[in-house]
């Protein structure tokens, strides 16, 4: 099996475990009300609080313990659930529980493979933030340990559970839009990505994302979501990768760039270009998948099909063909060169649900139904690795190969 | 038929930043600089169809500009929580699916909901968060306004109520009793997400703020330095030249409900996009609401119900919240009754005496 035959068969495998009911009555009719579902984070900083609320959402689900070395962050869990959640510093001790179905962990990437491999060889099955692994070595942990524990591991790249992606991918994969060649992904913002530090002591503890120590800045913490989306898109992970970044607007000591652009390149010629900057917010978070008769956008919200204007029509060979007006040979020919600005044809989707909520749900029903997860380590690993290599070619300037998929067992 | 959908008055509720009054009176692009280093910056950001701005008093920018941009970053939080226009919303979810059966959400969520649905009870169904039917009834949903058939208004009356929606605190659902309820968060989002703001700035240690949602929700965070409070304007809605009332407000909330953002004109008659859930029309006898009150979302939601309730029942519920003043205009298009609750005018004196005079009308008791 190659690499893209065993990322298409995992992708096409898993949606048929991984997809749930549309409605919350057809979804939870066989869940008791006493069928409690305890749940234990690692990191509930804003990605993790945002992920209980959203777990809090799901019928049965309790929040259990919660676990970080940044204290104000115990009030802040016990806001959101609504009553005091056991506390603990050290995750080991959490780990210790008994009573806990299921970890979640949403700690600054540098810590991720320690917390994820510590919670699955605990026996527990693990819904794990994305970028998967800082370090190539990192994913290859988790991958590693995911086998060898048989535990269930899911990774944070929610846009799989989104509807209208779902939808939109399989179209492409139906080939509307003919041979997809290029994808060019943008995830722009204007602002300057820092949050605000009570104590300067704790300036590497909030900004984390802002150092080399600890994160791999864009490309893991916004990127890896977009390179998620080309591997699922061209059935494959990148082959190599050439990058550049740079600070050129913050220059107030952080250590990732503000702005960086990526060229993954795949099999058959195929690339994609993942472009982030934090000083224009024009272009915001976007898709674009451009296929030989037409393109995709993908957004947060929704999926947009746009069609190439036919080159070739069947001509009547009995009709009087006239040539009007004079070659000039001129070469240049506006029309067809200009932006198309029209409207594009949208898709509907079923449901708007947000994706993170599909996600976690998922993640629960599988753990309740010992069933695998849809973005599973496969998808994670193969994400997280093409992130760090990217990082890896811009620090180096050189062009760097991303290694395959290593073997099953 | 189009609705008439004014930009939003940035200032409408016009605070005194340009021109300043009496000494005592905050007025920011003048401060007297009691904390030498402190300046006045403002920021604002675009979110639910509106303008949110603050005013904030820090060392330098950069400082204004990280705490603003956490409390802006906490309005985009809001906003895909309780958005009736985002179908990933929250909010959304739930009208699509609590017909069917409980929803159980998070607690944020289901506290909003809850607390609406007391705003409901406290006054009678003025106010009520269920009028979403209603609001795409009459066309003010996504601008289309129109006056719907008596077919459609008894569709509409069927899927409006507060009653019909039935919560569960034990487990957090929510659930409706009816089919095709929908909850708008219209008449207290905005105050919501305004508390929200003010929550997270204290966090950040600001102590001198003020918050404007599209300015009909203000929040004042203590005082400009050597002020007493922020100096706020409430629009005279006939004369925009000059202010009907001035107050100072400090560590409170000043919410206005009226129909001059948002309305239709078909065959000259002019349709207000504020419901009366009870008749299933928009109100027609009030002009301008204003409610004073400590927290922002109780002030949003009682300028709303006020509107509805009209002067004689706005005074009886006013009579049982000592924390909150009010001052009401009612009329058809003009203004021709003015009424105030507590209401406390730095330039002295009774407001709606002064109207009254500045009008040449009658005077309310």
């Amino acid at each position: 099996m190659n690499r893209r035959d065993f990322l298409g068969g995992a992708s096409a495998s898993v949606l048929a475990s991984g997809m749930l009911p549309l409605l919350a009555q057809d979804r939870e009719k066989n869940v008791s009300p006493d069928d409690t579902f305890s749940v234990g984070v690692i990191g509930p900083g804003s990605r993790g609080q945002e992920l209980i609320r959203q777990l809090l959402r799901i019928r049965g689900v309790r929040i259990a313990a919660v676990c970080d070395i940044y204290e104000p962050r115990f009030a802040e869990v016990d806001q959101l659930a609504g009553s005091p959640v056991p506390r603990y510093k050290d995750y080991r001790h959490m780990l210790e529980r008994k009573d806990l179905d299921a970890i979640v962990v949403a700690t600054p990437l540098y810590l991720h493979a320690e917390h994820v491999n510590a919670a699955l060889n605990s026996g527990r099955a693990v819904y794990g933030e994305k970028s998967m692994g800082f370090t190539p070595e990192d994913s290859l942990s988790i991958l590693r340990t995911v086998s060898e524990t048989g535990k269930i591991f899911q990774v944070g790249h929610q846009y799989r559970y989104a509807p209208w992606f779902q939808d939109a991918v399989q179209r492409v994969r139906d080939l509307q839009i003919g041979k997809v060649t290029q994808i060019v992904a943008y995830w722009n913002r204007n602002a300057d990505w820092r949050r605000p530090v009570p104590e300067p002591k704790d300036e590497r503890l909030i900004n984390w994302r802002l150092y080399r120590e600890y994160s791999g800045g864009l490309l893991t913490e916004l990127g890896s979501h977009h390179i998620d989306v080309a591997n699922w898109v061209l059935g494959e992970q990148p082959i190599d990768v050439i990058g550049a970044g740079s600070i050129a607007v913050y220059h107030d000591g952080r250590e990732v760039d503000d702005n960086v652009q990526v060229i993954f390149g795949y099999s058959e010629g195929r690339r994609m270009t993942f472009t982030s900057m934090t000083s224009n917010s024009l272009m915001g978070e976007q898709l674009w998948i451009y296929g030989t008769s037409g393109s995709l956008q993908l957004t947060l919200e929704d999926a947009t099909f746009y069609y190439e204007p036919r080159p070739i029509h069947a001509v009547n060979p009995h009709s009087e063909m006239m040539q009007h007006g004079v070659t000039t040979g001129a070469s240049f020919r506006a029309q067809g060169e200009m932006p198309y600005r029209g409207p594009g044809t949208r898709i509907a989707t079923a449901s708007g649900d947000d994706p993170t909520l599909v996600a976690c749900r998922s993640f629960v029903d599988c753990v309740r139904g010992k069933k695998q997860p849809l973005a599973d380590v496969q998808i994670g690993y193969t994400a997280a690795i093409a992130a760090a290599y990217a990082n890896r070619s811009i620090q180096s300037g050189r062009k760097e190969i991303i290694p395959p998929v290593p073997a099953a067992g | 038929m189009p609705v008439v959908q004014t930009l939003m008055r940035l200032l409408a509720l016009c605070l005194l930043l340009a021109n300043g009054g009496p000494s005592d009176y905050a007025c920011a692009s003048e401060p007297k600089r009691a904390a030498p280093a402190a300046q006045v910056f403002l920021e604002t950001h675009t979110a639910m169809g509106t303008i949110f701005s603050i005013y904030l008093y820090a060392s330098t920018e950069r400082e204004a500009h990280t705490v603003a941009q956490s409390a802006f970053d906490e309005v985009d939080r809001v906003d895909e929580l309780l958005s009736n226009y985002r179908p990933s919303s929250e909010l959304s979810r739930i009208n699509r699916e609590a017909a069917l059966g409980p929803i159980v959400t998070d607690r944020e969520t289901f506290a909003f909901v809850a607390t609406s649905i007391g705003w409901s009870a406290r006054t009678n169904g003025a106010f009520d968060i269920t009028v979403g039917r209603l609001m795409k009834a009459w066309g003010f949903f996504r601008a289309n306004g129109h006056v719907p058939s008596a077919a459609e208004l008894a569709e509409a009356g069927r899927q409006v109520g507060w009653q019909k929606v039935i919560l569960n605190s034990q487990e957090r659902s929510v659930r409706f009793a009816a089919d095709n309820v929908e909850l708008d968060p219209g008449g207290i989002g905005k105050g919501y997400v305004v508390d929200r703001m003010v929550e997270m700035l204290r966090v950040e240690h600001v102590t001198s703020a003020l918050i404007s949602a599209g300015s009909s929700t203000i929040y004042a965070i203590g005082a400009p330095p050597g002020r007493r409070g922020w100096k706020v304007q409430i629009p005279d809605p006939e004369d925009h030249q000059r202010p009907i009332s001035t107050v100072i407000l400090r560590d409170t909330s000043l919410s206005t409900s009226a129909c001059t953002e948002k309305y239709f004109v078909l065959d000259g008659h002019r349709y207000c996009h504020i419901m009366n859930p009870h008749t299933l029309k928009p109100v027609e006898d009030m002009v301008q609401t204003t409610a004073i009150h400590p927290s922002a979302t109780a002030s949003d939601a009682l300028s709303a119900s006020l509107f509805v309730l009209g002067p004689e029942a706005s005074v009886r519920l006013l009579k049982g919240m000592p924390e909150a003043s009010a001052l009401l205009l009612a009329g058809h298009g003009r203004v021709e009754h003015c009424t105030s609750v507590r209401w406390s005018d730095p330039e002295g004196g009774d407001v709606c005496r002064r109207t009254a005079t500045k009008r040449n009308r009658k005077v309310e008791p």
